[in-house]
């Protein structure tokens, strides 16, 4: 699924608010001003949103339901959707880490912060990668050696 | 009256037809549909692109409606509270019952279709409201 948009240059707000929302959707940057994310009923309704915000602003948008030409375009978009997602396990997985050395207090805020950052992330994986499995278990540990701690 | 809005209900719609047969319009029905262009010219339409009562400027559509209709019941904003973090999830409100209800809204629309989904769920926000009214009196979750 695309969405094409044009916002006006200013302000700015726009389109810094824009391309958070598509962050957090897990969308991709195809090319200017394109943007890609795989269907289903949420991320359609989503980026729907999106679209009628862009419109709001003053831009136009547009959504498209699109088949790429070549099998290998298809797997170059889906590809560049999982390096981002596994970047952002992989910083996860350095917070776990570090989260260790903490007092138990501090490892317990921890604890709850990066459960959260870890859903926000799971929410838009569309193709989970090994990392997707060893974040939650690293977490799950830190979180099992609280409960036991004397 | 009759009321149009997106086919398949979800937390934010199934919010609204509540929201309308509660407070704004006791008689109202509901209908369906794919597209905006398909909803009929007697109805108003919500929680749709394009339409009044849709998300505007961050708001989910159940706020835009509760600001549309004047609705400042402290109860109802509770329930805002819920409906836009399991619509939205955008961490702009503290609210860890959004979770629960987005994963029993999303269920319940992949065994039932949308009138019986809107039957459910008016029990369930039913419910929701009066947990959060005597939670605003107590000053707590009640037990």
């Amino acid at each position: 699924m695309f969405l094409a948009y044009r916002l006006p240059r200013e302000p700015s707000t726009p389109r810094i608010t824009l391309w958070r929302k598509l962050r957090r959707l897990g969308a991709v940057q195809v090319s200017d001003n394109l943007v890609a994310l795989p269907l289903d009923a949420r991320t359609r309704e989503q980026l729907e949103w999106l679209a009628a915000e862009v419109v709001d602003a003053g831009g136009e948008a547009s959504i498209w339901l699109a088949e790429a030409a070549t099998a290998a375009h298809e797997r170059e978009l889906a590809s560049r959707m999982a390096e981002s997602i596994v970047a952002e396990y992989q910083t996860l997985l350095s917070s776990v880490g570090d989260a260790v050395d903490l007092s138990e207090g501090q490892r317990r805020r921890a604890i709850a912060r990066l459960r959260r950052e870890l859903r926000s992330i799971r929410s838009r994986d569309f193709f989970p990668p090994p990392e997707a499995d060893e974040a939650r278990r690293a977490l799950e540990d830190l979180a099992a050696a609280m409960e036991v701690a004397p | 009256m009759r009321w149009a809005t997106r086919a398949g209900c979800h937390v934010d719609r199934a919010a609204c037809a509540w929201l309308i047969r509660r407070f704004v319009d006791e008689q109202a029905e509901f209908v369906f549909v794919d597209d905006p262009v398909d909803v009929p010219a007697d109805a108003t339409p919500f929680d749709m692109r394009g339409a009044e009562l849709g998300h505007h400027v961050g708001d989910c559509s159940f706020e835009t409606m509760l600001k549309h209709f004047g609705l400042d019941d402290p109860v109802l904003w509770d329930v805002a509270r819920i409906v836009h973090e399991a619509d939205l999830g955008d961490d702009r409100f503290d609210a860890p019952e959004a979770l629960g209800l987005d994963v029993i809204t999303r269920g319940l629309s992949m065994v039932r279709g949308d009138d019986d989904v809107l039957a459910v769920t008016g029990v369930v926000f039913d419910g929701l409201y009066e947990h959060r009214r005597r939670a605003l009196l107590l000053g707590r979750d009640p037990a």
